[in-house]
């Protein structure tokens, strides 16, 4: 056997409400709730929230009683924010390995394998450090994989004694057994909501009762995937850290409107604005589309009214990388699909397909063709640079318009980190 | 010395010289794989440049970006400027004033509590939380969940938070208030109207 793999998982807590008490510290010990883009379902809360027995997902005007009953603090998501907090944590962790894998927002895995330190006292000075220079709380789980590494982060989470830094590798094996006995199999990494179905239906519902199983039972009934999480239970490293994130597959860009939308140039109008935005994802990653897909929706939670869904996908013989070309293509996809006399509340488009943008040269087109397709790549880009600097200024025409489309954020923080005009005054 | 009066390359036959995408004559060269990806599209613009007739201009999306200057190899004449060799980075402010990014927020002053120390109304303070808070520092303190700017004394074992400005008092930390310093003063951008 080679050397014994060892990783960390850092988990930020309660990452949203943590990052919304750095910039107001007297929200400390208080409940807060985050809520989903248009102010409709809570998607985050804090210790204080979860104690008050608010859920995750719950709509917000179901829970809009117990909230003022109980003096939450509510805020609507500000991912300006949370996005610039996540890179500022997740750079001061990469101090601490030289290999991380991002996980998400606010979670990597991180590479501790050969670090000639006390991986506990390392731990806890990566903590504090990330604590000091954010001011985001993390916690570290530490294990031989990363299933354990995982749940080793759920007991440093849990349980203050180990102060933020819990190694499962320390654990001894009846205890080790105790802990699987008191995890569900769906909250295992890797270990989704339909395999938990699949495995309760024969009887395995506890993190122990898999690890008991037999591992030709779970092959069979979860495939390779289950194997590997079951696998890394018994310490045997499967999953790798992924340092590179893997290339994008697609780009979408949806909303729920802030009020149902009938009109066709309101639809339009959204629909520009959107499209700017996955442009600008587009062009983030150096990429270009050549499939296009526009949708829009009624509430399907509307009752004695039929929910229509419209969409259409269309593909390309050149890569689009500029909003010039992809507005026109949207209105008219948006034309073919457009029915009158209904409400729509949620509709977005998604780009798939995607290439790297180098300038392709289209056979079918002229020079001037040629020209004015650099032209216009030229244009996008310096509207973009205006836009960056001065704060969205500058709009195409089918997006100027009444604004009805835009989702809610009534409760909305200042964008602290990323918006001049909205610093921290002090 | 005729050996053979026929075969071998015919005069004239193959590709003319100078005929394909570039116009000129061209050259095997190894790249990098790492460097395909930010050497092509340069080659691809030029291409289309030459086909079209027309100067693309580029526009630089990113000042750290590193445009590698393929254009510029056209421009042969002249005498090569005498401050070549001695051209060096232009002076970032960033760098200047920022030596811990990760940690570094940007606040903005309101009122003249602090005035002796510079800082004025609407001025912006870069802030830097990793530091360790030493006495005499100007800090960003959080006093029972409030913010003030600040200079910090601390004498054997007493904290005080002083004003800079006759007018208005210190505030002395008593052992139940509660105290957080945020992050320590590093530098006042005052703008001039």
């Amino acid at each position: 056997m080679t050397s014994r793999a060892k990783f960390a998982l850092v988990d930020c807590n309660n990452f949203y409400a943590s990052c919304e008490r750095v910039f107001e510290p007297k929200l400390e010990g208080r409940p807060i709730v985050v809520l989903s883009n248009n102010d409709g379902c809570i998607i985050a809360r804090s210790n204080e929230a979860k104690a008050l027995g608010i859920k995750m997902g719950v709509p917000y005007f179901k829970v809009r009683d117990l909230i003022v009953r109980n003096g939450v603090v509510v805020k609507s998501s500000n991912y300006p924010l949370y996005g610039d907090m996540s890179s500022r944590v997740m750079r001061v962790i990469s101090q601490y390995s030289p290999i991380q894998e991002v996980y998400s927002i606010d979670e990597s895995f991180i590479d501790l394998a050969g670090l000639p330190f006390h991986l506990r006292n390392h731990m806890q000075s990566l903590r504090q450090k990330v604590k000091s220079w954010t001011g985001v709380p993390v916690c570290v789980g530490i294990g031989s994989t990363k299933v354990l590494a995982k749940l080793a982060n759920r007991i440093a989470k849990k349980y203050i004694k180990f102060n933020g830094v819990f190694d499962i590798d320390e654990l001894p094996y009846e205890r080790y057994c105790k802990l699987l006995q008191s995890v569900e199999v769906v909250d295992l990494w890797g270990i989704g909501r339909q395999s938990a179905r699949k495995l309760n239906r024969i009887g395995i519902s506890s993190s122990y009762d898999f690890y008991q199983a037999d591992i030709g039972v779970i092959e069979t009934l979860l495939g390779v995937n289950g194997k590997k999480v079951y696998q890394e239970l018994y310490g045997n490293s499967c999953v790798p850290i992924e340092s590179i994130p893997p290339t994008r597959q697609q780009i979408v860009s949806s909303r729920s409107f802030g009020s149902d939308l009938k009109d066709f140039h309101e639809l339009n109008q959204a629909l520009t604005s959107l499209a700017r935005k996955a442009v600008n994802k587009l062009n983030d990653h150096k990429l270009a589309t050549t499939t296009i897909t526009v949708f829009i929706y009624t509430n399907p939670h509307k009752k004695n009214k039929t929910c229509i869904h419209l969409s259409k996908t269309v593909g390309m013989t050149t890569a689009i990388q500029d909003e010039s070309q992809l507005i026109p293509l949207i209105a008219k996809i948006l034309k073919l699909i457009y029915k009158p006399g209904y409400s729509f509340y949620k509709g977005g488009i998604v780009l798939s397909n995607l290439v790297k943008n180098y300038p392709q040269q289209d056979l079918f087109l002229t020079n001037e063709d040629n020209q004015r397709k650099i032209d216009s790549t030229n244009k996008s880009n310096a509207i973009r640079s205006v836009n960056k600097r001065f704060n969205e200024s500058l709009k195409y025409a089918s997006e100027v318009g009444n604004d009805k489309w835009k989702p809610r954020a009534d409760f909305r923080s200042n964008r602290y980190t990323t918006s001049w005009t909205e610093l921290l005054v002090i | 010395m005729n050996m053979h009066s026929h075969g071998g390359a015919r005069k004239g036959a193959g590709r003319k010289k100078n005929s394909g995408s570039f116009k000129e004559e061209t050259k095997v060269l190894r790249v990098p794989i790492s460097l395909v990806d930010s050497i092509t599209p340069s080659i691809e613009m030029y291409k289309s440049q030459i086909k079209s007739g027309v100067e693309v201009l580029l526009t630089k999306n990113n000042a750290t970006e590193l445009l590698i200057p393929i254009f510029t190899s056209r421009v042969q004449a002249g005498f090569p400027s005498p401050a070549d060799d001695h051209l060096e980075d232009t002076l970032d402010l960033n760098t200047h004033l920022i030596h811990h990014q990760e940690a570094t927020f940007f606040v903005k002053a309101q009122g003249d509590s602090m005035i002796g120390a510079g800082i004025h109304q609407g001025d912006i303070l870069i802030v830097d939380k990793s530091l360790t808070p030493k006495s005499g520092k100007i800090v960003i303190a959080v006093v029972d969940g409030e913010f003030t700017v600040k200079r910090l004394h601390k004498y054997k074992g007493n904290i005080t938070l002083k004003a800079e400005n006759p007018e208005f008092e210190n505030i002395k930390i008593r052992g139940t208030d509660e105290l957080i310093i945020w992050g320590v003063v590093t530098s006042v951008i005052h703008q001039y109207d």
